[in-house]
């Protein structure tokens, strides 16, 4: 028989819980906390003293006092010492961001990827560049606890390795991707890699729409379409952690050739190429386009309508299979799925409402993120926060100098 | 089942000779966006303003979280949390933006509040409805673009603490970015808890962030039903024939 948690794993477990309020909550009162956490007053005066005395949090006066009364003093995050390295890697751009606890986004850089062959090296080099600029205009005390990317492609979670990736040509072999962006930072600390949608979901689940959510889909659509599912408060990794690829589920069999080799997936009839090509805007790409394409839809060109309303059909048959399948309480609609689905929620809404089961679609929530371009750069942000938040003292203690 | 924080039945209103709504209910939910579609018309404005106590109602009742109310004037109607924004008087346009915020209210609270305060106060609910559009509070409204002015006044029914929410038709002389920051909006005011009641002649906005759709045919409500339960050519048909299948209505009703 397993002994209980000795006094020493119920601390820290209670330091990164009271960690993780302050770091999702913003600044909280010690009262709240209190009660939140269903401790004693003196248990959350001891926490705080703890992080405070490491440097993870301050205690402070509330700014506005408007009320009379004594105030409870208020646990803020060290949001300008205590941050993390989050990086995204979309089909076109490449972005690299110095967040802090809390969830602040410091500084960032940002610039367009060319589409074509993935070239490992170049986009590492460009992002170990980025996050050097950063880093050496942070003043000497501030600390980083972590780095996380946001990956368009598969990834095997546990080795922060990419894989497989119809978008992006080249790569059809394994590439070890969080192991050379870690290697050439230099700074001593791991990079985990997630799959961009599945971030998504994790954002949106944490920050986003619909904090604390504990059945929620995320569907994100940069050129192709991915998912990131999260079911009874976790989110599914799958075995070794390659999950999440919704938008190869097939929704028009015999449809739309799709890059990875099937025909009529979600992304190859709702996808960038979809959209473009039924819109006859050939040539086109990338965000703007599709775009675009939505306003030109609204103004009333007769092409453009066609295209959003058919991808709004599939859409809706897509979003009524995972409904049946995993009754979320919400889905949310990220990159330009947010566009699309405010363009044409009426195919959308009828399509959910004629194909999935009653009981699975009566209180579901369709929403779009509330995160906007950057709900993958938040995603991976959360995913670098991760160990800081399981382990506050021993994390800091691994990487302070 | 929830309880509605507004709930109109029976609701008849004539102008002179002229009846414009007949037998009316309709119900808001807190926590719910219900949309209040019809022909151009039907009768919508007409009922937003009967709830907002700018028309007197000639028959029905009329509850607040359950209670039995009588409202004859938009200040018992914004005493209740009831705030509206019309389609043709929203906003002042030569005052700025705290100034329109504040405006009607002064007075009312009792308590004085200084320029600063009420600065810092518009500027934390525009924060916490991310909106970061508007460059200065002391910005007068008639400088804003559209999708600017709705959120303004959204803010402003925000800041009052308002239970029930109505904008009628606030999409409509909005482009395509406007028009779903606006949207983004309206659904938050609702997940904060809020009831909100969304006119617009856009079927697609309706489906993308309500709960409810009540459609009004002729001044009768044709039928109000949750936005999970209907198709689209369904919500068209209430609309334009008051009828849908079994939806709508019978051909006796309302005479
Ligand atoms: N003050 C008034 N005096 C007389 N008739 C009125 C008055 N206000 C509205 N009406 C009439 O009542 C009917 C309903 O008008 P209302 O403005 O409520 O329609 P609506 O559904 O809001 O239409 P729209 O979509 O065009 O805004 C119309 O026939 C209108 O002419
Ligand atoms: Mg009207
Ligand atoms: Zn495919």
């Amino acid at each position: 028989m397993r002994a209980g948690p000795s006094q020493e794993e119920i601390r820290r477990y209670n330091l990164g819980t009271l960690l993780r309020h302050v770091h999702l909550g913003g600044p909280t009162s010690r009262a709240e906390l209190t009660s939140r956490m269903g401790l004693n007053r003196s248990t959350i005066m001891a926490l705080t003293a703890d992080l405070a005395a490491a440097g993870l949090v301050r205690e402070e006066l509330p700014r506005e006092t408007g009320r009379a009364g004594r105030p409870s003093l208020v646990v803020r995050p060290e949001s300008a010492r205590i941050y993390v390295l989050a990086f995204d890697v979309g089909v076109d751009r490449l972005v690299a961001a110095r967040v802090g606890l809390g969830g602040v986004i410091l500084d960032r850089r940002e610039s367009v990827r060319q589409r074509g062959t993935f070239d490992l090296a170049e986009v590492i080099s460009t992002l170990a560049g980025f996050a050097r600029q950063m880093v050496r205009k942070t003043r000497p005390d501030t600390v980083c606890v972590g780095a996380a990317a946001a990956f368009c492609g598969a990834v095997r979670e546990s080795d922060g390795t990419v894989h497989f990736s119809p978008n992006l040509v080249g790569p059809i072999a394994e590439l070890p991707f969080g192991e050379e962006l870690s290697r050439k930072l230099a700074m001593g600390l791991p990079v985990a890699v997630g799959n961009d949608a599945n971030l998504g979901a994790l954002a949106e689940h944490t920050r986003g729409v619909a904090p604390g959510c504990r059945n929620l889909i995320y569907l994100h659509a940069d050129v192709g379409i991915g998912g990131g599912i999260i079911a009874g408060g976790h989110l599914l990794g799958g075995h070794e952690g390659y999950f999440g690829e919704v938008g190869h589920m097939i929704v028009n069999p015999g449809g739309r050739p799709c890059g990875c080799g099937s025909r009529g997936c979600l992304e190859a009839e709702v996808g960038e190429r979809a959209l473009i090509d039924h819109a006859g805007m050939y040539g086109r790409v990338g965000r703007e386009a599709v775009r675009t394409l939505v306003e030109a839809a609204d103004r009333g060109d007769i092409a453009a309508r066609d295209s959003v309303h058919r991808a709004g059909d599939w859409l809706g048959i897509g979003v009524a299979n995972l409904v049946n399948i995993f009754n979320p309480e919400v889905v949310v609609f990220g990159g330009t799925l947010r566009e699309l689905y405010l363009g044409s929620a009426a195919q959308v809404r009828t399509q959910i409402n004629t194909s999935s089961l009653p009981a699975a679609r009566a209180n579901l929530r369709l929403r779009t993120t509330a995160l906007g371009d950057d709900v993958t750069l938040v995603g991976a942000a959360e995913l670098a926060f991760t160990q800081m938040l399981a382990d506050p003292l021993e994390m800091l203690a691994r990487v302070s100098p | 089942m929830t309880t509605p924080v507004l709930e109109l039945r029976g609701i008849d209103k004539s102008f002179g000779p002229v009846q414009v709504l007949h037998d009316v209910a309709f119900s808001a939910y807190p926590g719910e966006v219900t949309a209040l579609v019809g022909d151009n018309g039907a009768g919508k404005s007409t009922l937003v303003k009967c709830i907002g106590g700018i028309y007197s109602i000639d028959s029905g009742e009329y509850y607040f979280e359950g209670n039995s109310v009588t409202v004859s004037s938009p200040r018992e109607a914004a005493a209740l949390g009831v705030e509206i924004v019309y389609q043709d008087l929203a906003l002042c346009d030569n005052l700025d933006i705290v100034q329109n915020m504040f405006l009607g209210r002064e007075r009312k609270s009792g308590l004085v509040l200084d320029e600063a305060t009420m600065e810092e106060m518009a500027a934390k609910t525009l924060a916490g409805l991310s909106v970061r559009t508007v460059k200065s509070l002391r910005q007068h409204v008639s400088s804003l673009s559209g999708g600017q002015r709705q959120t303004v006044a959204i803010a402003k029914a925000v800041l009052w603490n308002s239970k029930v929410v109505i904008l009628d038709e606030p999409t409509a002389a909005l482009g395509v970015a406007q028009t779903a920051q606006v949207l983004e909006l309206v659904r938050q005011l609702a997940d904060k808890g809020l009831a909100v009641v969304l006119i617009s002649h856009n079927l697609n906005d309706v489906f993308a962030v309500s709960d409810r759709i009540a459609a009004l045919y002729l001044g009768r409500m044709a039928a109000q039903v949750k936005a999970s339960e209907v198709t689209h050519s369904q919500v068209v048909e209430l609309i334009t024939s008051g009828r849908s299948g079994t939806l709508g209505l019978t051909n006796g009703s309302g005479s």
